[in-house]
């Protein structure tokens, strides 16, 4: 028995050591992920509870992310009712008071985010909308900066000595956007108003910071699929406007752009909509220069 | 003689508020100590921070805070080929939810039923469901306490809504009636710490205030207890396996005692990145019953399992097998076989067709058809995986 004890006692302490130092951050997304690495460097290790190419807004709650949640130190959401569908039951089955929301662990990344799209009343016949606004607001670069400045004040909460650490990483991520900022720009600049079709309304942050213009969408409304008469519709748009692409993300089926690519010849894009959508795309910074580069090969 | 008393006391504390109000200053001045001195200074700079002026023309919040509410209604036609009205039409149930956290510490889930009995054709109300849970008890436990859908394997937590069927297996009507088991009591679960797998150990002692086939109160009885071992795995990124074990004991209607043995085995397949358009689910539990009726002991088996696929991305197709003995004769047996369509229009919206025929070794057997419209407005929450 004394044996036994005695060996339980060297895992505990041996596992004890293991993760002393380390703060556990769960996070919805991987951009989120990438994100709080890069500001925590070798003081987090994080895990995000959806992938890179899954449609954040229908994730399958399924019980083993429970395990990662109930052992987190902090824990980061999109918000704006991105995850209403599945990260508030995961919430609240995790019996981790340290990171509900309101307690110091409870990040929400969209804090002074400026909103696109709140709407101003509210009815589901127009589909699925959001009622804070559209919530795909880290495909503009800039709010990376407020997600980020979020991040750090959530670590600096729980980790107020590592404080000096987390702030310089910080500026450093806050340094690096401006760079690849101008870099992005100068690179979408002679493509500036240019005319696309986009499967899902989740890039009007994205349009805005680049200067694309969104004509109409393949869904006939934000999460009903696209309809016979929307494809007239769009392939009446596309040839009337000259547009040259349309834009999907990894989750949609291609089934209906390929009709109107068809009609039409315009090319179809699949764009990542986040961190970890292709392989190439490890880092935040990544994910805008894949999309960039996709974009400006085909609106040559 | 109490009023009188009342001005006594106005009498007396009216001059004491008085003295306080003025005399509030003076006591601060006089006051010499250090650490009261700070805290002064440290209030009266508060102060001065509160003063200052609000930025012009706030937003105001429409945010209240009325708990989350849902209605979801079912509408219902059926036939049976037995029956004198072979064809029927009705609004089945209405269920209003209303779930909303309560202060730090715990949350509310309340499930109203408005829902037409199936004899008398009238509407009754009923809460379904109305609990608690804690949400910061230590060592990872939870605890739940009022009325609720008790932790036996699969079907019987979830509301009849979300089923992918419309009837309920024969094997499980048998044991715990149309309503499941659904009782007020309290419920304590465990999370283990175990990190490839999801574990959870919930225990729950009830009451024994509703009645189903093999549980039901007398007067003098005992409560009614449940203990579940929830096993998750995760076999990739796209599967995962459920096996599920719950024991139950508890006093008959026949002042007897019922022992239960259920398992449950789920296997899900669910391509991450086209999660919307394809899936598969194969689930199965089995019941095993020891009862004793008025000294007379009687065993009993009975399963169902079932293969949802689903083909698009709206279009659902569900066949189920079910097996059952009856709970008081096991020479008597009923088997199954159901296949049910499933239009699903939204996350709000959902149109479903069923068709069941059942083989009885007594009697002669029997087909039915059902069809139902479901569709919610206002919240609506997730759904267990």
């Amino acid at each position: 028995m004394k044996k036994i004890s005695f060996i339980l006692a060297l895992i505990f302490a041996a596992f004890a050591v293991a993760n002393a130092g380390t703060i556990k951050v769960v996070t919805t997304t991987t951009d989120l992920k990438s994100i709080t690495e890069l500001i925590g460097g070798i003081k987090v290790s994080v895990s995000s509870i959806a992938t890179g190419y899954q449609n954040p807004h229908f994730v399958d709650p399924k019980p083993s992310y429970i395990i990662s949640l109930s052992n987190a130190n902090m824990f980061v959401t999109v918000g704006l009712d991105l995850e209403t569908g599945w990260s508030p039951q995961l919430l609240s089955s995790s019996r981790n008071s340290k990171i509900q929301k309101g307690a110091a662990g409870y990040v929400d990344a969209s804090d002074g985010v400026g909103l696109l799209q709140v709407p101003n009343s509210v009815n589901r016949g127009e589909g699925d909308i959001h009622i804070y606004g559209n919530p795909h607001y880290w495909l503009d670069p800039l709010n990376g900066k407020v997600i980020a400045r979020n991040i750090a004040d959530g670590l600096e909460r729980i980790d107020p000595a590592n404080k000096v650490f987390y702030e310089t990483n910080l500026h450093a991520f806050f340094a690096s956007i401006d760079v690849k900022m101008k870099e992005w720009q100068a690179k979408m600049a002679p493509y500036k108003g240019s005319k696309i079709i986009a499967y899902h309304n989740e890039w009007v942050y994205f349009e805005r910071r680049f200067g694309l213009e969104i004509v109409d969408f393949m869904e006939p409304k934000p999460g009903i699929p696209p309809s016979p008469s929307q494809l007239v519709k769009v392939i009446k748009e596309v040839k009337a406007n000259n547009i040259k692409a349309i834009i999907s993300s990894p989750y949609f089926t291609t089934s209906s752009s390929d009709v109107v690519a068809k009609q039409t010849g315009v090319k179809e894009l699949t764009l990542a909509t986040s961190t970890g959508a292709f392989p190439t795309i490890k880092t935040y910074l990544d994910l805008f220069d894949y999309n960039i580069e996709q974009l400006v090969a085909v609106l040559k | 003689m109490k009023k009188i008393h009342n001005y006594h006391l106005l009498y007396f504390i009216t001059p004491l508020i008085f003295f306080v109000l003025f005399s509030g200053k003076a006591f601060a001045q006089v006051d010499s100590t250090a650490t009261d001195s700070l805290l002064l200074k440290q209030i009266e700079q508060q102060m001065g921070n509160d003063q200052k002026q609000p930025p012009a023309q706030q937003k105001r919040s429409g945010i209240s805070t009325n708990p989350d509410i849902g209605v979801v209604a079912d509408f219902g036609a059926s036939y049976l080929s037995t029956a004198k009205r072979k064809v029927d039409a009705y609004l089945n149930e209405t269920e209003v939810s209303f779930q909303s956290v309560v202060d730090p510490y715990i949350r509310a889930d309340f499930f109203v039923s408005f829902s037409r009995d199936p004899e008398t054709h009238k509407y009754g109300v009923d809460v379904e469901e109305g609990y608690l849970t804690t949400l910061s008890l230590p060592y990872k436990l939870q605890l739940k306490a009022g009325k609720f859908k008790e932790a036996l394997g699969r079907i019987n937590t979830v509301h009849a809504h979300a089923l992918p069927f419309i009837d309920l297996p024969n094997a499980y009507v048998n044991y715990f009636g149309e309503e499941g088991l659904n009782d007020e009591g309290a419920s304590i679960s465990w999370l283990l710490p175990t990190k490839k797998v999801y574990q959870e150990l919930i225990f729950q002692a009830t009451a024994g205030n509703s009645q189903s086939p093999s549980f039901h109160r007398g007067d003098s009885a005992g409560f009614t207890y449940l203990a579940h071992l929830k096993n998750f795995f995760t076999l990739n990124e796209n599967s995962t396996l459920e096996l599920g074990i719950t024991g139950i004991t508890g006093p008959n209607a026949a002042s007897g005692n019922t022992n239960i043995l259920a398992g449950d085995l789920t296997y899900k397949w669910k391509p991450v990145k086209m999660n919307t358009y394809k899936s598969l689910t194969w689930q199965s539990e089995f019941f095993y019953s020891n009862a004793k009726y008025s000294g007379t002991a009687s065993n009993s088996f009975g399963l169902y399992s079932f293969l949802q696929y689903q083909l698009a991305k709206r279009w659902f197709m569900t066949g189920r097998y079910d097996y059952a003995q009856k709970p008081y004769d096991k020479s008597i047996v009923e088997q199954a076989y159901s296949v049910t369509a499933g239009w699903y229009a939204t996350e709000f919206q959902k149109i479903e067709l069923e068709g069941k025929t059942t083989n009885l070794n007594v009697d002669p057997g029997y087909n039915q058809v059902w069809l139902r419209w479901i569709f919610v407005i206002g919240a609506h929450g997730a759904h267990q995986y």
